[in-house]
């Protein structure tokens, strides 16, 4: 049983950017994303019902992060696998950054600075996946994937953060820093 | 002599263990390392060359026990200073010792330490006159002829054991579980999955022989549990990660999943799934590690191999289908009906399970594939896919032993010391089939 | 390992666990040891009752020598009724064990013991009977004394082919071993070894017992029910004398447990002289291999390479 795929790869009626899909997202973060309906206020937004309306594939990567980055082999079957990989890739960034001393607070501060910093896009030279990414068309296509793409790392931020400090407010789940030092197929960001 | 009641005596030397006891009982009476200590050459430098310091003639009396005179240099008891099993690892720590492990990879690789290991075996630990009893000993699968007769040397012209039979332990296993309620018909048809401490074996056996060109051997076993526990400890810094808490750990709290993914959520709902094991560091103190996902990620690198080693990648339900693919079209409904887990590291809770429900899977997408190929509407009555998880299953091939060996019939199936006179060492290059067809065990 | 030990090893690792086990479980198992004595541990009606019972060839021959005295004293309130099939029995209660350490460590001693105290009976009454005599003794002068034939020889068929005969008198206690050789390499090795036992006393150990060793049935014996000479040689005798140094009642347990376990004495270094014997053998094999690998011409290895039509090669055999 090798890794697991993006349960989203039958959904083919999405925009598609080179071979990176612009899935929908639940976010209040404005961007190109189409945007589902926000959980009620009392809903639990980590257990998570998979059939649920607003259910995004932000909830599906953070649930196989700690599978699929044990893993060093993935065979990519579509557009939104691309989109899997990216997530992990970036959520292995992010609990990278986090110190086991730092409090929720600054913990935050640290990821806000790090989702809306200057990052590559598929075709740029300093991008670690051009062999399995493509570039987009044109500056366009180029400008709509990197809203896309910084929204889709603004919000998974906010969900891994509430994650992590699930248990505590001050200290970081050593659950899931303990996967820092995992590489998913061996890459990082 | 009296070898009317005396029950047999089992020996299952492996690769790492070995298992002593008598048939009849139901465990093995001591589980050991297979080690020997020696006395090495003055300074405790060698290397355990395998040989005492044989200088002089050797006498037969206790040395030391009379004050010297001309007989003292006569009087070498080097020959007796040795040291076996658990007291063998225990005087290699001091000086002047060496330690030897006499069996590599499942075959006795010195024979004069083997000789000696089974003398205090025999005298020392487990109190028999072998003349007086049969005996029942393991060998490994596709275990040399040669390696037989020089044990059937050994056990006859040595000690004079009454009776040799000599089983190959992936047989014995399959014998072990009968005691199993899932199995009705006591067949030695069936594929034995023999994990131990180093390595893991998949043995084809059709009516008590093993298929020796499908044996597949995979380079995961019980040690390397033990170390991606201890890296999974180390990534999380956790205050003791050493090799034995690791082990620890396995031992206690590990298990099989069903899936990796549904298991990780189950834990972030159950926070109890997390446990704690308390290290005692020795001088009083003791720290407390937590306990996560190992508990489900240690067994699962028999399934996923890929998340702890980058050149074995193949998981074990592949491995299992593929030798029984690859043995003869005939037995191959036999081998999937009756796969038996034997040894250490199948024992965790529901690996039979898992095993059995991905080797189905593999089955079922072949047959269904073919199914189509061929076009027709033929449907595929299926195929029974059944692993075997019995209470035995740790000292499976001893257990089997034990089994057989007390049968009214087994001391007609060993070879005698008469046999053995006439004969010569080649007479062990042919056993009857114990427990096969016609017996009635 | 020179010696072997007096107790029953599994015996004694069983019990220990029990004692200091956080839980009690059920033992069901057979131990045999040396002699076709046969102990069954077991816990037949709960889990911290353990029940030892023990087979002995000679139970009958012992009784008769007073071991039932000798088994009261040593186990007193342990002693049950014997489980069928077995001679002896005792019942441990996990829940009523002595407090202190050292008492429950010495109730496991006493256990794994069972065996050497069954048999020590004919000893220790033949050990009590030479007191006796010898202080009957001492009130007559030498001449007068009373001949030591008259004193009653204990047999104890402890084998099936194997016998010991203890006879005290009032300077000794003699104690023979008849032996069997089923081996004919055995039998030399074992001439040999009793060789070193006779001549042990005369070179080195002055006041080790005195050791004779004959193929005939040695006169304390002859004509005992079960001791024939057949003349073929094929049963040997060993005599010890044990002298009154040795019988000095401080010394006397040590003294019967030793002399119990000679024949396993015995037997276990024949054997290991065998094994030694064996390596020693290997070793000269794969000396003598080196020296004649030497000796194979240099270039015995090249063997004639030809060629097919197509440009397979092949070997010839030469």
């Amino acid at each position: 049983m090798p890794a697991y795929h993006s349960s989203f790869l039958s959904d083919t009626d999405v925009r598609i950017i080179g071979n990176f899909a612009l899935l929908p997202l639940r976010t209040r973060t404005r961007g190109p994303a189409y945007t589902l309906p926000l959980l009620p206020p009392d809903a639990d937004e980590i257990n998570i019902d998979t059939e649920s309306e607003s259910y995004d594939h932000l909830d599906e990567t953070l649930t196989l992060f700690r599978a699929n980055t044990l893993f060093r082999n993935f065979e990519i079957k579509g557009p939104a696998d691309r989109v899997l990989i990216y997530g992990i890739l970036f959520i292995s960034e992010c609990l990278g950054k986090i110190k086991p001393n730092m409090t929720g607070r600054e913990a935050e501060k640290a990821l806000n600075t790090l989702a809306l910093e200057h990052f590559a896009l598929p075709g740029d030279p300093t991008f670690p996946l051009n062999a399995l990414f493509a570039p987009a068309r044109d500056r366009n296509e180029a400008d709509t994937l990197r809203q896309y793409i910084s929204q889709m790392r603004q919000e998974l931020t906010i969900r891994l953060l509430s994650r992590v400090y699930f248990e505590s407010a001050t200290v970081p789940s050593k659950w899931w820093l303990s996967f820092t030092k995992r590489k998913f197929m061996g890459k990082n960001l | 002599m009296s070898t009317s009641q005396t029950p047999a005596v089992v020996m299952d030397n492996g690769t790492g263990y070995s298992k002593l006891g008598f048939a009849g009982n139901d465990a093995p009476s001591f589980v050991f390392p297979t080690a020997i200590a020696t006395k090495t050459a003055a300074g405790g430098g060698g290397s355990g060359s395998g040989r005492p310091a044989v200088a002089q003639k050797p006498s037969f009396l206790t040395g030391g026990a009379g004050p010297g005179g001309h007989l003292s240099a006569k009087r070498g008891t080097e020959d007796l200073d040795f040291f076996i099993g658990d007291e063998a690892l225990n005087a290699a720590k001091g000086p002047g010792y060496g330690i030897d492990y006499p069996i590599r990879h499942g075959q006795i690789e010195n024979w004069d330490h083997m000789e000696r290991f089974w003398q205090s075996s025999i005298f020392k630990y487990l109190r028999v006159e072998p003349e007086d009893h049969y005996f029942l000993l393991t060998e490994p699968p596709l275990n040399p002829p040669e390696s037989r007769e020089s044990t059937a040397e050994i056990m006859f012209e040595s000690f004079n054991c009454a009776g040799l039979y000599i089983a190959v332990q992936a047989v014995l296993a399959l014998a072990a579980s009968w005691t199993s309620s899932k199995v009705q018909d006591r067949s030695l048809t069936g594929t034995v999955i023999d994990s131990g401490d180093g390595v893991t074996h998949v043995i084809p056996v059709a009516e008590g022989y093993v298929i020796g060109s499908s044996i597949r051997s995979i380079p995961i076993a019980g040690r390397d549990i033990t170390y991606f526990v201890q890296s999974l400890l180390r990534d999380r810094g956790e205050p003791d990660s050493s090799l034995k808490t690791a082990e620890s750990i396995k031992e206690e709290f590990c298990y099989v999943c069903p899936d990796i993914v549904k298991e990780f959520s189950k834990y972030d709902r159950e926070p109890d799934k997390f446990q704690k094991y308390v290290v005692d560091q020795g001088a009083g103190r003791k720290v407390t590690v937590d306990v996560g996902y190992e508990r489900f990620l240690a067994p699962e690198i028999f399934f996923n191999p890929e998340i702890y080693s980058s050149d074995f990648l193949t998981p074990l339900p592949e491995v299992v289908d593929g030798v029984i693919q690859s043995s003869p079209i005939d037995v191959r409904k036999g081998l999937y009906k009756n796969i038996v887990l034997s040894g250490g590291s199948t024992l965790y809770k529901d690996f039979g399970r898992r095993l059995q429900r991905d080797i189905r899977h593999l089955v079922d997408a072949r047959i269904k594939l073919s199914e189509q190929r061929a076009g027709t509407n033929v449907r595929s009555s299926g195929l029974e896919v059944s692993v075997i998880t019995h209470k035995r299953q740790r000292y499976g091939p001893w257990f089997g032993g034990s089994l057989l060996g007390q049968t009214p019939e087994f001391r007609s199936y060993c070879h005698t010391k008469q046999e053995y006179d006439e004969v010569g060492p080649s007479i062990v290059r042919r056993f009857a089939l114990l427990g096969g067809p016609g017996g009635a065990a | 390992m020179l010696l072997l030990e007096y107790h029953s090893l599994l015996i004694h690792q069983i019990l220990t666990e029990r004692f200091n086990g956080p839980t009690p479980a059920t033992i069901d198992q057979v131990i045999p040891d040396f002699d076709g004595v046969i102990y069954h541990i077991s816990t037949p009606e709960s889990k911290t009752k353990i029940l030892v019972s023990l087979s002995i060839k000679c139970y009958r021959d012992l009784l008769k020598y007073g071991a039932q005295d000798v088994l009261q004293r040593e186990y007193g309130g342990l002693i049950v009724d014997p489980e069928p099939g077995y001679d002896f029995s005792l019942l441990v209660d996990l829940e009523a064990l002595p407090e202190e350490k050292e008492q429950r460590d010495d109730l496991i001693r006493r256990v794994s013991l069972l065996k050497r105290n069954a048999m020590a009976a004919p000893f220790e009454r033949a050990f009590d009977t030479h007191y006796h005599l010898a202080a009957e003794s001492s009130k007559f002068t030498s001449e007068s004394a009373p001949s030591s034939s008259d004193t009653e020889v204990m047999a104890i068929q402890y084998r099936d082919e194997e016998a010991i005969y203890i006879k005290p008198s009032h300077d000794r206690v003699t104690v023979i071993f008849s032996t069997v050789f089923r081996e004919e390499t055995d039998r030399v090795f074992g001439k040999v070894f009793l060789q070193e036992f006779v001549d042990a006393r005369r070179r080195a150990i002055q006041n080790a017992p005195q050791v004779l060793y004959r193929n005939d049935p040695p006169l304390e014996i002859r004509g005992l029910p079960g001791v024939n000479d057949t003349g073929a040689g094929d049963v040997g005798y060993v005599t010890f004398v044990l002298f009154p140094r040795h019988l000095k009642p401080e010394r006397r347990d040590e003294v019967i447990s030793h002399i119990q376990t000679f024949r396993d004495y015995f037997h276990y270094h024949i054997k290991a002289a065998k094994a030694y014997m064996h390596s020693r053998m290997r070793k000269r094999v794969s000396d003598f291999l080196k020296y004649l690998n030497r000796a194979k011409p240099e270039n015995a290895e090249t063997v004639k390479e030809r060629k097919t039509a197509s440009g397979r090669s092949f070997k010839v055999q030469s």
